[in-house]
């Protein structure tokens, strides 16, 4: 896991890395460990400031989700499509959207996601089980 | 800190207006000071609310207010907090009476949406959440509250009928609301019926777009006047914060601001719970209605699940919720909801309420959450 001391990284970067450079960026908290994939100066658990530059996990597990039947303008052709709160290998929970994904039926908690990087806005996951297989 | 009260509420209807903003602020403003018994010179300071002012292409509109008003010398701010806003300039005006900066404050709480089309409004409404860490990876509003009742549903082992019969029984207390958006029952056959928002969320789950607006005049007891309705004690006036984006909370059970917040209140007004007679919560969608009764410690949790289906939060229940209709039904004018529950709570305390009243109610508690609970506000009133 590449770490930069400094937390310097901005919000475009974040979004930048999984847009266009296929990568998790995130935060390490060096006083209490946790991990985040949300921008900020300090940890939002312990506020200590000097977050470190990671790179989370590309794969993980979904601990929450929704099929959107009703989305918003960016995504006026996409739903239904699944948006997934997903707990990563190693730490650090991130969300997203599964655009393969229309039926409630066809996903559940714990099922195992991979990091889709995508030209499309947002961040996108896959069943592993489909990425393994392409 | 001075003994503060509310002296004056009252809203237009709820629903789809065809006036501005700026002019049903006004107007309901004006019944407010009226009703006060107050000097319209006699507010020291209007505390607006209004969230998505940009939408009309009219921000600041605070001043615009005070100007129809006649009272163009009297400062105004505008609190913006989300679907929190006005409880949260309910809020600030608590703290300047309170604190004696002011001796009386108009709260304004106005949203006009309904112009747009849904497309808009859900895009509008997401805006509140994480935009690049939310939004952006394809939330809406009811997505993440979809995420919340997944969640809780994954703990406690829910029944669609448990959320259904939230929604009919706040659909039964609108009917009953001439303040409200949708003033009309629902069915549970009605409810299972409509058609998937964002899993488990049904249509019937969510709050609508409402345009409305509410105001309340807030005055130090040495310096209220004759009103004509008689005032509520404001006994504790809290406020919380929470991480806005869900993946970064410690848990999904629950909303951590609307916990703070309530243990705030009680603590400020030296109650517990079980003092409480009646409550106005922040009921966006059904789940929401459940995990602020567990959050502000009515029941413990995963209990309050099917306290709707067992009739406890009905309006002859053992613990009245929402006798208003709530957000669901009384409907959500964002910038005005928080003080539109406090119009609900004064006029259930001064006998106005008519067929939905909670008899003998001595003591009152409204809860006001900003999007999924990065902003979270808690009033407990009481008669005098």
């Amino acid at each position: 896991m590449e770490e930069v001391v400094g937390g310097s990284h901005s919000v475009a970067e974040f979004v930048q890395g999984y847009e266009s450079e296929g990568r998790l960026r995130g935060f390490r908290c060096p006083a209490c460990g946790f991990l985040t994939a949300t921008w900020g100066v300090a940890c939002s658990r312990c506020g200590v400031s000097g977050l470190v530059d990671t790179t989370l996990s590309d794969v993980g597990q979904i601990v929450a989700f929704t099929i959107v039947e009703v989305p918003t303008e960016e995504r006026v052709n996409d739903a239904p499509y699944a948006y997934v709160v997903v707990e990563l290998d190693g730490g650090g929970r991130i969300s997203g959207w599964m655009p393969s994904v229309r039926r409630a039926e066809d996903l559940a908690l714990g099922d195992r996601v991979r990091f889709r990087p995508s030209y499309r806005p947002g961040l996108q996951f896959e069943k592993e089980t489909s990425a393994a297989a392409e | 800190m001075r003994e503060t009260w509310v002296v004056a509420a009252t809203s237009n209807r709820f629903g789809r207006s065809t006036e501005s903003a700026r002019e049903s602020a006004t107007r309901v403003a004006r019944e407010a000071i009226e009703q006060s018994g107050l000097d319209p010179k006699a507010i020291g300071q209007t505390f607006v609310a209004n969230c998505l002012g940009f939408a009309e292409h009219q921000a600041h509109v605070g001043p615009l207010i005070n100007n129809g008003l006649g009272i163009p010398d009297v400062p105004s701010v505008t609190v913006e907090s989300a679907c929190s806003s006005s409880s949260a300039a309910l809020h600030e005006a608590f703290v300047h009476v309170a604190g004696g900066f002011v001796d009386a404050a108009l709260v304004v709480g106005v949203e006009r949406v309904m112009q747009m089309d849904s497309l808009k409004a859900t895009s509008y409404f997401a805006d509140a959440a994480d935009y690049p860490f939310e939004t952006r990876n394809g939330a809406t509003f009811p997505g993440l509250y979809a995420t919340l009742a997944a969640a809780y549903a994954a703990k406690y082992p829910t029944r669609p009928e448990m959320f259904g019969a939230v929604a009919v029984k706040n659909h039964a207390n609108a009917a009953r609301n001439p303040h409200a958006h949708f003033q009309k029952e629902i069915s549970m056959e009605t409810y299972l019926s409509s058609p998937m928002i964002a899993s488990p969320l049904r249509l019937y789950d969510c709050c609508p777009f409402s345009d409305g607006a509410a105001a309340l005049v807030i005055a130090a007891k040495e310096a209220s006047p004759r009103p004509r309705h008689e005032p509520l004690v404001v006994r504790a006036s809290a406020r919380a914060g929470a991480v806005t984006a869900l993946q970064d909370r410690p848990t999904l059970l629950g909303l951590p601001s609307t916990r703070v917040a309530a243990e705030k209140a009680f603590r400020q007004a030296r109650l517990e719970p079980r003092a409480i007679d009646f409550l106005e919560v922040h009921d966006c969608f059904t789940i929401a209605e459940m995990l602020a009764l567990e959050d502000l410690g009515f029941f413990p949790p995963g209990g309050a699940k099917d306290a709707a289906l067992e009739g406890v939060t009905q309006r002859d229940g053992k613990l009245p919720v929402n006798p208003s209709g709530g957000l669901k039904a009384k409907g959500h004018p964002v910038g005005a909801t928080g003080a539109g529950q406090v119009v609900e709570i004064f006029e259930q305390m001064n006998g106005l309420a008519g067929t939905r009243g909670v008899p003998h109610a001595e003591t009152a508690l409204a809860h006001n959450v900003g999007a999924t609970g990065g902003s979270c506000s808690v009033h407990i009133l009481s008669r005098r």
